[in-house]
């Protein structure tokens, strides 16, 4: 026990960072994606023995995070008119990580999680066609689409900004 | 056309990788807390197995009640006024029915034979006191958040989970103004009949405290049947 105590200590101290990364760029806002990406490292322990045996372990955790929050969403959607909620434009002089955020927030949900699982897991597109449950091929015009989406925010990033 | 137009698929996810990461967040929270909050989790994954199967053993051993035993008890009918089962050619006292969730259904259509009432529902493992004169047995007291108090508030919540009906479907402030079971009447007679015709009163006996048992009495001044509570069993009171 104290041997998976260790594994899970270990886990939980490298994986914090980039799952609550990867949640952020999907779900946008910083409260909330801590929160989920909590609670998954708590449904990481009480399943640790499944989770560490898992392909990606983080993947796992950010999937989770996800769910989760999908499932928050679902109860307040009722309550809470959606649009734009929690889009927010970056403000003058906020910089490239900002306006990045925001072209990542503006990206349809699927291609978020895309994005997200490549840049801050670095998972291969077989990998996240796995955790997503959806086709490799699916991946990939999801990546091509958002990196595309990316390109053009980075140029005209460049040719304001300077 | 500017240097990142002219960047490849590789590079855009490598700077946006790199800005972002850049971004201050939240360190992790106590891990302590985590591994508490996850192994509490664990074991309620553990118990909900466990608690369905007991459930599905109950459930079965319920419907296999119903099946081979009779309906339920019932009063006398009303031309021949002694306790015991009669098929229900004529409308009877009252009716005991014990449903398949395990709750227990009490119809009354006249206040007679409160002991044969009181029996029907020991027997189905109710500890129980019913009184029709007018007078709640003294020997009976009441369980904390059992009974409403005075003025009419929520019922409590034990009171509300063991008599899930009516408490459980009609809105707090009726109990006492408009009464689910006022009867007719007037002055120190309790009444012979409610005022509606008949009272359904369910009661949920896995919600009952191991010490506990139900009490079901008219009284003289309000004229209700009434009032239902949930009192500490004793011999005295609920016979156990």
């Amino acid at each position: 026990m104290s041997n998976e105590r260790a594994e899970f200590a270990e886990f939980f101290s490298t994986g914090w960072e980039p799952c609550l990364r990867a949640v952020l760029a999907v779900v946008g806002s910083p409260q909330l994606a801590e929160d989920q990406v909590a609670e998954a490292f708590v449904r990481a322990w009480a399943s640790w023995r499944k989770v560490r045996r898992h392909p990606a372990p983080r993947a796992w955790v950010v999937r989770t995070a996800l769910n989760a929050g999908a499932s928050w969403w679902r109860q307040r959607s009722r309550e809470l008119p959606l649009a734009g909620h929690d889009l927010t434009a970056p403000g003058p002089g906020e910089g490239l990580d900002a306006t990045l955020l925001t072209a990542l927030r503006h990206l349809p949900p699927r291609q978020r999680e895309v994005i997200a699982l490549r840049i801050f897991l670095d998972l291969d597109t077989d990998t996240i066609a796995r955790q997503l449950g959806i086709e490799a091929g699916t991946v990939r015009m999801h990546l091509s689409r958002g990196v595309m989406a990316l390109r053009r925010e980075l140029a005209d990033t460049n040719e304001h900004g300077g | 056309m500017n240097a990142h137009h002219d960047m490849s698929d590789t590079d855009v996810l490598s700077t946006a990788r790199d800005s972002l990461s850049a971004m201050p967040v939240a360190g992790p929270p106590d891990l302590e807390t985590i591994m508490a909050r996850g192994r509490a989790r664990r074991h309620r994954q553990r118990l909900i197995p466990a608690m369905a199967g007991t459930l599905a053993v109950a459930a079965g051993a319920a419907l296999a009640v119903t099946m081979l035993a009779p309906a339920g008890h019932r009063a006398a009918p009303q031309a021949a006024p002694q306790a015991g089962h009669q098929p229900a050619a004529r409308l009877t006292a009252w009716t005991v029915t014990k449903l398949r969730s395990g709750d227990i259904s009490v119809t009354i259509r006249e206040l007679k034979d409160p002991a044969g009432l009181q029996s029907a529902l020991r027997s189905d493992g109710v500890p129980a006191s019913v009184t029709f004169a007018g007078q709640l047995n003294p020997a009976c007291r009441s369980y904390p958040n059992g009974s409403i108090a005075w003025p009419p508030l929520p019922p409590a919540s034990l009171l509300r989970q063991v008599f899930p009906k009516p408490y459980g479907t009609i809105p707090p402030a009726a109990h006492q103004s408009r009464g689910w079971s006022r009867a007719p009447g007037t002055g120190g007679t309790p009444p012979a009949t409610p005022a509606s015709g008949q009272t359904v009163i369910v009661i949920a006996p896995s919600a009952l405290p191991g010490n506990a048992g139900v009490q079901i009495a008219t009284t003289h001044d309000a004229h209700w049947i009434g009032p239902v509570r949930v009192v500490y069993a004793s011999q005295h009171c609920t016979g156990s």
